[in-house]
């Protein structure tokens, strides 16, 4: 319990210095808050705002104020009234932007981590199971692929079979199941071929072991082996790179998202950065931190199950 | 391993377990999806088009993100020129000449005093009939929410001179009102656009199409056909717009017949697109203009001769046929020729690298060490050039011009930026060229563009350009009138800009329509934001 208390507090901490940072780094940034805002919404990104244009939107959203005043009073309406301001850009609250943009983005991410996770695992044992032979040569080098070629491009090849060519499945757009399974792939080749390779590394590992050795000396299958023995012990660090795999995921994937027209929170965060729309940078960089965090702590909590000599506290 | 088939069975075991997770992981999301669904964000407008015919709807790809309907915070030209919902109370003809739109007529009274004829036949799409009051109240929301428009319009009192006149005065005397209230965020809402605390809520306006949905969450729009349209038949019975913001997916979007119509694809694919079976590929001219400002305050860049140069060492024929793909054209003026009021004598520089010579040598700039960039005094001509990537036009056409100018020994240093980094630069001076590309019809009337881009204070002038005689001869022709009078005025100004080079003009914008071959009777509007959707578009398959 002390050990929940703690972690939670130092999540609490995180949370409150990731924002913080966020907050001063994009004051910092060049270019003006309030004449960026103005060029995103009113006037166009090549017009110049007048000085009383900027005056007069800079006094309505306070941003003449020092910094750290804006700043405490952000944190204070947010933890007080879990009210996270309101858009500067899209004139709505932060939080029905996020309650709008998340599902997309959860959605996506645990589509293509599930994919991820199950083509990784099942290679990484396969290829581990064939060490040194043709096949695990052939499939080392796919994966060498997977994880040099550039999202954008894969994405684009996708389209061109799987929509153009086969006619399979919808070019862009989002809402149906179909709509996911292009960006889920073509997200999901990064995370397939780290995960197929700690798989394999560890998986041979463990098979080096001497309990391995006894079980196949028991006459065990080796089917029974892998599943019963072998794979459990295997797992640590492949839950380790799946969790910082997903947290990725759930940052959001800014470049996926914008080929295939998809809703998510990547691209209301780089929109939001590029207008200096502060309520909602803030508000997204809060809900990634959150999430990355929740994942990272489940990872510890798979870690004691799978490994009962951890123990947190 | 004694027993060669194990690995091949453990294999298929594991692919069971896989097409066993993935199958009801699909199955978990989709019913996230049809709960999503219900709960879903959807304003609908109540009105039910489901009985209209699949074969005149129309699916438009939109190169913008849709995320806003609302006209009073940016969502104007999408609501207005795009889904067709609203209409402004000026129109514009081809040549950027006025015409008739919601208002028949209007006339200035005295110099601060207009007076606006509506049509008598108009309904909102509520059933309500548009009157001066409803004309009044969007001015007066329009005013409150935008200040740019409202610092264009300078609007001092509305009055409603009877049911279908209106009287506006200005706080200054100003021309070009007119031309304002062609700019699609003036367009007319009715009073059941907002709700009871006045938030705006949906746009109900008076155009061709009505409103229907508005998905939040996937961001598609959908408009029906308005029966009563004050101006006639309606070609479409509906049409869906969405958002497709990355060139590419738009190109295959059209490709794979999931779009019959959307705009800009990749300029480079749009021949190759054009030539596909029941494809057609348009490329028009828009108003806008790519411009090379030059920071007159930076040494060599104040000799008249050096600009004149540059001018002449730039190829903007190869520019616009090989950068652009002919979505786009060189450019004499800031105005496009076909613009009622620009000065028709000029025609763009063409490339000549011998006179570029004669005036660089003339000024003193000589490659005296033979390492092709020229010198004067032991300092080298070398400048930097900033320029951003939101618009696909800008990198390569940067990359060329500043290829050219190699050729003519003038050394260019490129950096593509971010916006905000640019205006931090252009804010302290430290810049020598900056290309971009800028609006040049917002308002219909050269004033608007004259005065901010050449005038000695503009508030575009960034070059830091002062020409007396171009001051004059702006602030006599804004007080003028009379139209032939005041063209000419500004078309002196023309010329004199033409000589003297202070921003040169590169291109005029284009805009490239990719349609199906069934989508008949689209009318490009030249004078539209980015492309306008004209009622009379159908579908004949």
């Amino acid at each position: 319990m002390k050990y929940f208390l703690k972690k939670a507090g130092f999540m609490a901490f995180t949370v409150f210095a990731v924002c913080a940072l966020t907050f001063f780094l994009m004051n910092v940034i060049p270019g003006g808050t309030a004449e960026l805002i103005l060029k995103h919404t009113l006037i166009g990104l090549e017009e110049s705002a007048t000085e009383e244009q900027l005056i007069q939107f800079s006094s309505r959203y306070n941003l003449d104020d020092p910094l750290y005043l804006q700043f405490f009073s952000w944190v204070k309406e947010a933890v007080l009234r879990g009210d996270m301001g309101t858009s500067y850009v899209y004139k709505k609250p932060v939080i029905y932007l996020l309650a709008l943009r998340l599902p997309a983005t959860v959605q996506l991410a645990g589509a293509s981590m599930a994919l991820a996770i199950v083509v990784g695992v099942s290679l990484g044992i396969y290829s581990a199971l064939q060490e040194n032979r043709i096949s695990d040569h052939i499939l080392r080098i796919i994966t060498l692929f997977g994880v040099s070629m550039p999202g954008f491009w894969v994405a684009l090849i996708l389209i061109l079979i799987f929509s153009l060519k086969l006619k399979l499945v919808p070019v862009s757009g989002y809402g149906n199941l179909e709509n996911m399974l292009l960006p889920a792939a073509a997200l999901s080749l990064h995370s397939i071929a780290s995960i197929m390779r700690v798989t394999r590394t560890s998986m041979l590992e463990t098979l080096g072991q001497e309990y391995i050795r006894f079980a196949k000396a028991k006459g065990l299958p080796v089917w029974k082996i892998i599943s019963r023995h072998a794979l459990k012990n295997a797992m640590l660090p492949v839950i380790t790179v799946i969790g910082f795999q997903t947290g990725s995921l759930l940052g959001g994937a800014v470049v996926i998202e914008k080929i295939f027209a998809w809703p998510g929170i990547g691209g209301l965060l780089v929109d939001s950065i590029s207008a200096r729309d502060l309520p909602v940078v803030q508000g997204c960089v809060l809900a990634i931190v959150t999430m990355y965090l929740l994942v990272h702590f489940l990872v510890d909590m798979l870690y004691t199950h799978l490994d009962p000599r951890i123990r947190y506290g | 391993m004694k027993n060669k088939n194990s690995p091949l069975f453990i294999i298929l075991i594991i692919l069971l377990t896989c097409s066993f997770l993935l199958a009801s992981g699909c199955s978990s999301t989709e019913e996230n999806d049809t709960k999503e669904a219900v709960s879903g964000t959807e304003i609908t407008s109540g009105s039910d088009a489901k009985g209209s015919s699949e074969a005149s709807t129309l699916v438009l790809g939109e190169m913008w993100e849709i995320d806003s309907i609302n006209t009073l915070a940016g969502g104007g030209t999408l609501i207005c020129e795009k889904a067709a919902i609203t209409e402004t109370l000026v129109g514009a003809n081809d040549d950027f000449s006025l015409k008739p739109g919601l208002a028949n007529s209007w006339e200035q009274l005295d110099e601060n005093t207009w007076e606006f004829k509506l049509r008598d036949d108009v309904s909102f799409h509520d059933g309500s009939k548009m009157t001066v009051k409803e004309v009044k109240l969007t001015l007066e929301k329009i005013i409150e929410a935008n200040p740019k428009v409202a610092s264009m319009l300078k609007i001092d009192t509305i009055e409603e001179v009877d049911e279908y006149t209106l009287k506006i005065k200005t706080k200054e005397i100003n021309p070009i009102l007119p031309g304002i209230l062609h700019y699609p965020d003036t367009a007319i809402l009715s009073p059941s656009s907002f709700d009871g605390s006045g938030e705006f809520v949906k746009p109900i306006g008076t155009g061709p199409y009505k409103f229907e949905s508005f998905d939040e969450r996937t961001r598609i729009l959908t408009v029906v056909r308005n029966e009563n349209w004050w101006g006639g038949k309606v070609g479409l019975a509906k049409m869906v717009l969405k958002g497709i913001p990355d060139p590419n997916t738009r190109a295959m979007s059209i490709e794979n017949g999931e779009v019959d119509f959307t705009v800009d694809v990749p300029y480079s694919e749009t021949d190759r697109i054009g030539a596909l079976d029941g494809i057609i590929v348009e490329k028009y001219k828009t108003p806008r203009v790519y411009k090379l400002d030059v920071n007159l305050k930076h040494d060599p860049l104040g000799d008249l001769r050096v600009r004149q140069a540059m001018s002449y060492a730039i190829d903007r024929h190869d520019i616009a046929e090989h950068v652009l793909y002919n979505v786009g054209e060189a450019a004499a003026g800031p105005f496009l020729p076909t613009m009622v009021w620009a000065n028709k004598s000029l025609s763009p520089y063409t490339r000549d690298l011998e006179k570029a010579n004669e005036l660089l040598t003339a000024a003193g700039w000589v490659d005296t060490d033979g390492d092709g960039i020229r010198d004067k005094g032991g300092k080298p001509l070398k400048l930097n050039m900033m320029t951003y990537s939101a618009r696909p036009g800008l990198p390569p056409m940067a990359e060329a011009i500043t290829a050219q100018l190699k050729e003519a020994g003038i050394g260019v240093e490129l950096e593509i930026m971010e916006v905000g980094s640019i205006n931090d630069r252009r804010k302290k001076g430290d810049w020598n060229l900056y290309l971009a590309a800028y609006n040049i019809a917002m308002v219909p009337d050269p004033e608007y563009i004259l005065t901010n881009w050449y005038m000695t204070d503009g508030s575009d002038n960034q070059p830091g350009y002062s020409n007396p005689k171009v001051d004059s001869l702006i602030t006599e022709a804004r007080k003028i009138t009379d139209l032939k009078e005041r063209y000419k005025k500004f078309s002196d100004v023309e010329a004199i800009v033409y000589e003297e080079q202070p921003m040169i003009i590169i291109a005029y914008y284009g805009c490239a329509i990719v349609k199906k071959d069934y989508v008949k009777g689209y009318v490009f509007d030249p004078t539209a934001h980015d492309y306008r959707i004209n009622a009379g578009m159908y579908i004949e398959k």
